[in-house]
């Protein structure tokens, strides 16, 4: 069965392992013990001390504190319920202005702002830009993903999650 | 005798049957044990990579017979091996696109009792380009021809080209201003085209009176054959080594076993729940010539996907909520939409071999009737539903890779493909003959960022997993136009951590023809047509065009003077404005203009892919680099990622690492201190939602989402507190 180190898992996370490497790394036969060495480096790189139960998005991961499951930022800040939008407990700036726009697309054509914005989600702590949604005026924020935790815990890694 | 297929079943009901096991027992064509695997997985496993073999070898020897710069260059060519009930058994590379569209096909015409009538005999040949009988688009040709082993029927052989001119109201083979089915060109719905490994000659003959450039679709068709009676032969080969039972049991166990193979890569790569995300495609028509006035000029299309993973791990993908088929050629046929899953597939989760129509049973697409993606309208135009295809699948590259992030596999999170703007063209060519082509370069667009690295630079299109732009001197010789720049556009991939790969435009001058059409279609410029991921932006949308009518380019070679030869990085004119006299147009949108002539410039740009991860966490020593070979510029690596630059002894720049931190803090202080709680964002655009005070493309958007969509209608409302229909339906504010 295939497998790396932590070492190895951590440097390929943090995109560090040279190329030749991560190149092998895609071509072989996954890993099955991935998950868990991810976890465990993702937890090393944070400095509290709630157990990750699973990564979301590049520094969002739903972890257990205490009695409940929440979505937290890698700096500490807590989003709330997992199984609820972090979105909408999040920071957002929205860029709807040609001027606005302009600051990201410095030398292109732009979009038009009354078809299409740029919505920025932040965490309202550290300031990391977690998510950019580009969007039509009016649509509503999307709830990007809304992970079976206990199936995945019991049916695929066949560690059920204590309720 | 030769019709006699090989059970006494009927191929109709045979079909009908393998359908039925399906449905009964959850496994293909009733399969519930995989005996010969069991029985001897080395022979099994030596079976399938010789019918690979079979199939990779006959598509390489075909691209050898076309004329096509599209298949010899670029490789836009797939061959398969089928069941005879149509499922493929196995496939070469290419645009895997195909393999299920011809599934689609071949099950078809044997629901459609061809066996009675045309009649299905050894040595037939069977094409098709009717996206409604199965392909994406009409310039996507198919062949099949049956394998008959002793008289019995055992099997197909497929193989798809993409046609570079088909024949419609424009020049090129996505013909962009169809907007019925009755102009997109020569159709041939599921038709036998010849007998005994015999192209018909009327046949030939209905192509060379129908089309600008039949040598293309002609030597393909002959290319097509060729590989489909090598695969043929092949086949049969090994039926006498290996016998015709076990050639009947082990070509399904090959398609259970894919089944079950993709069931598990989900198991093993992704995480189970629902993922959503979302993209949109601006369709600009108001004012161009040609196109008639059958519904509004002007469209925004929304396209939701909500993808399920269950725990048995079957992918399903839910379309609801986007917007209805329109009098355009984006449309898009079921057979489509399988298309596009199956060629996502086999790149993002198949990527070891066994890849065949297994893979595509273990998912499932809902595709709302009456929209875009299943149109109740037989009659609409499909042939340039790329422009929503390649979007749409683009999401589902970005929702997979959100699995695969979480799941710990970050090496194969990639932030999808983008939409390939695409330039058609015809007239008169360089040598004074009659001539129409599609330009293959757009095959090499950039790619999404990945999770660890940037996306890979003119190098990716999701169509076409071999991609490449293919050599200037071969398209310069199969059109009226001379290359005076090929470069790359900076800041063409989505700002991020990692960048999406870079695109290049094309600057040309038009040589030798008094007469040339230039059309371009699959651009989308007022809005996103992609996304980034995790914090990355998404790619810039599609860049004007930008062309010189009787330009002074020859006078000022003919002096020396400087040329330009890409329109620069400044937004509002361009280096061609700068530095050549002529008549400048700015066009937005596709391409439909009077013909242009010898003399005159024309660009076009391709697009980069969407940025993943924050832009402020960004490597400043590869941000130097970047602006120092033009894939970024200084104003972006300042202004957007926060990178301060200095100029080393020879010029060239060097990332200063510490005044960089201190930039990038004070940018972050920025980001909060302009940001506000979303809570605060809704409340106060809740108002501007109740009043519908949006862009009148916008509204309609909303309107047709709403008509068509209880559940759009239902969150739309919930989101924003309010009753979405009375706001935007009849009734409502205009």
């Amino acid at each position: 069965m295939t497998s790396y180190s932590k070492e190895i898992i951590r440097d390929l996370a943090s995109g560090q392992l040279p190329w030749p490497q991560t190149r092998r790394i895609m071509s072989a036969y996954k890993d099955d013990d991935r998950f868990f060495k991810m976890v465990a480096v993702h937890q090393d790189r944070v400095a509290w001390k709630d157990p990750i139960l699973l990564p979301v998005s590049d520094h969002l991961f739903i972890c257990q504190s205490g009695d409940e499951r929440v979505t937290r930022c890698e700096c500490g800040h807590s989003f709330g319920d997992y199984r609820k939008n972090w979105k909408l407990k999040a920071a957002i700036h929205v860029r709807n202005t040609e001027e606005t726009l302009r600051e990201i697309y410095p030398n292109s054509d732009l979009p038009d702002p009354a078809w299409m914005e740029i919505r920025e989600f932040i965490c309202p702590e550290c300031g990391t830009l977690h998510e950019v949604e580009a969007a039509a005026p009016g649509y509503p924020i999307v709830h990007d993903f809304e992970p079976d935790l206990e199936g995945f815990y019991r049916d695929w890694l066949g560690k059920p999650l204590q309720p | 005798m030769l019709d006699k297929p090989a059970s006494a079943l009927r191929l109709r009901e045979r079909l009908l049957d393998s359908e039925r096991l399906m449905e009964e027992t959850g496994c293909y064509d009733g399969i519930t044990e995989l005996s010969l695997r069991n029985q001897d997985p080395l022979k099994f496993e030596t079976l399938h990579t010789k019918l690979r073999a079979y199939c990779v070898s006959a598509r390489e020897m075909a691209r050898r017979i076309s004329a096509s710069p599209g298949v010899r260059e670029v490789g836009e060519m797939v061959v398969a091996i089928y069941t005879p009930e149509g499922d493929a058994i196995a496939l070469s590379n290419g645009i895997m696109v195909h393999v299920h569209t011809m599934s689609r096909f071949i099950k078809w015409m044997i629901k459609n009792n061809y066996e009675d009538n045309p009649r299905i005999r050894e040595g037939d040949i069977f094409a098709n380009n009717d996206a409604f009988i199965g392909t994406v688009q009409v310039p996507d040709v198919m062949d099949v021809v049956p394998i008959f082993h002793e008289g019995t029927l055992v099997g197909w052989a497929g193989a798809v080209c993409h046609e570079l001119e088909a024949g419609g109201i424009t020049p090129g083979g996505d013909v962009c201003l169809a907007q019925e089915r009755f102009t997109e060109g020569l159709f041939v719905c599921a038709e036998k085209i010849g007998e005994n490994d015999e192209i018909r000659r009327d046949y030939v003959i209905r192509c060379e009176r129908n089309l600008r450039m039949p040598i293309y679709w002609v030597l393909d068709e002959k290319a097509k054959v060729a590989s489909c009676i090598d695969m043929r032969e092949s086949v049969k080969q090994l039926i006498s080594e290996i016998g015709l039972d076990y050639w009947m049991k082990v070509s399904k166990e090959f398609i259970e076993e894919g089944r079950r193979a993709q069931l598990a890569r989900t198991r093993q790569l992704t995480v189970p729940g629902i993922y959503r995300g979302h993209t949109f495609y601006g369709h600009v028509t108001a004012g161009k010539p040609g196109f008639q006035p059958l519904g509004d000029p002007d469209w925004l299309y929304n396209i939701p996907i909500e993808m399920e993973i269950g725990t048995d791990g079957k992918i399903t993908m839910d379309f609801e909520g986007t917007q209805p088929w329109g009098y355009h050629s984006m449309n898009c046929t079921p057979a489509g939409m399988d298309g596009g899953m199956f060629v996502t597939l086999t790149q993002h989760m198949n990527f070891e071999g066994l890849v065949n129509d297994g893979a595509w049973m273990a998912t499932e697409l809902k595709l709302p009737h009456g929209t875009w993606t299943n149109p109740d309208n037989e009659m609409v135009a499909t042939a340039t539903s790329w422009a929503l295809l390649l979007p749409a699948y683009g999401v589902f590259q970005r929702l997979l890779s959100r699995s695969f992030v979480a799941r710990g596999y970050v090496e194969e999170a990639f932030v999808g493909q983008v939409n390939s703007p695409m330039i058609e063209m015809g007239g008169e060519s360089q040598y004074g003959t009659p001539f129409g082509m599609a330009h293959f370069e757009c095959a090499a667009a950039g790619s999404g960022a990945l999770a660890i690295k940037d996306g890979l630079d003119t190098a990716y299109v999701g169509w076409n997993p071999e991609s490449d732009m293919g050599n200037i001197e071969v398209w310069e010789q199969s059109m009226p136009m001379v290359y005076i720049g090929r470069s790359i556009v900076p800041n063409s991939g989505g700002a991020g951590k990692y960048r999406g790969g870079c695109s290049f435009i094309s600057t040309w001058l038009i040589n030798k023809t008094s007469h040339l059409r230039l059309h371009t279609s699959e651009h989308s410029s007022r809005v996103f047509d992609n996304g980034g991921m995790c914090g990355g932006y998404p790619a810039p949308t599609c860049q004007k065009h930008r062309a010189v009518r009787n330009s002074n380019i020859h006078e000022l070679a003919a002096k020396g003077e400087p040329l330009a030869h890409a329109p620069g990085t400044d937004p509002h004119v361009s280096d061609y404005e700068r530095n050549i006299g002529g008549d400048h147009v700015v066009v937005e949108g596709p391409y439909i203009t009077a013909p242009h002539k010898q003399g005159d410039i024309f660009s076009h740009s391709y697009n980069g892919g969407g940025g993943y991860g924050d832009v402020l966490e960004r490597d400043p020593v590869k941000t130097a680099w970047d602006v120092e070979n033009g894939f970024l510029t200084r104003e972006a690596a300042d202004q957007v990622f926060g990178i301060v630059l200095k100029d080393d002894a020879e010029g060239y720049p060097v990332a200063d690492v510490d005044a960089t931190v201190k930039r990038r803090a004070a940018m972050r202080k920025e980001r909060l201190a302009r940001a506000i709680p979303v809570a605060d964002w809704i409340a106060a655009e809740r108002g501007r939602v109740e009043k519908a005070d949006f862009a009148p493309e916008v509204r309609k958007m909303y309107a047709s989402a709403i008509k068509l969509s209880p559940r759009f209608t239902k969150d739309f409302s919930d989101f924003w507190n309010v009753d979405a229909r009375s706001i935007f339906t009849a009734g409502a504010k205009p």
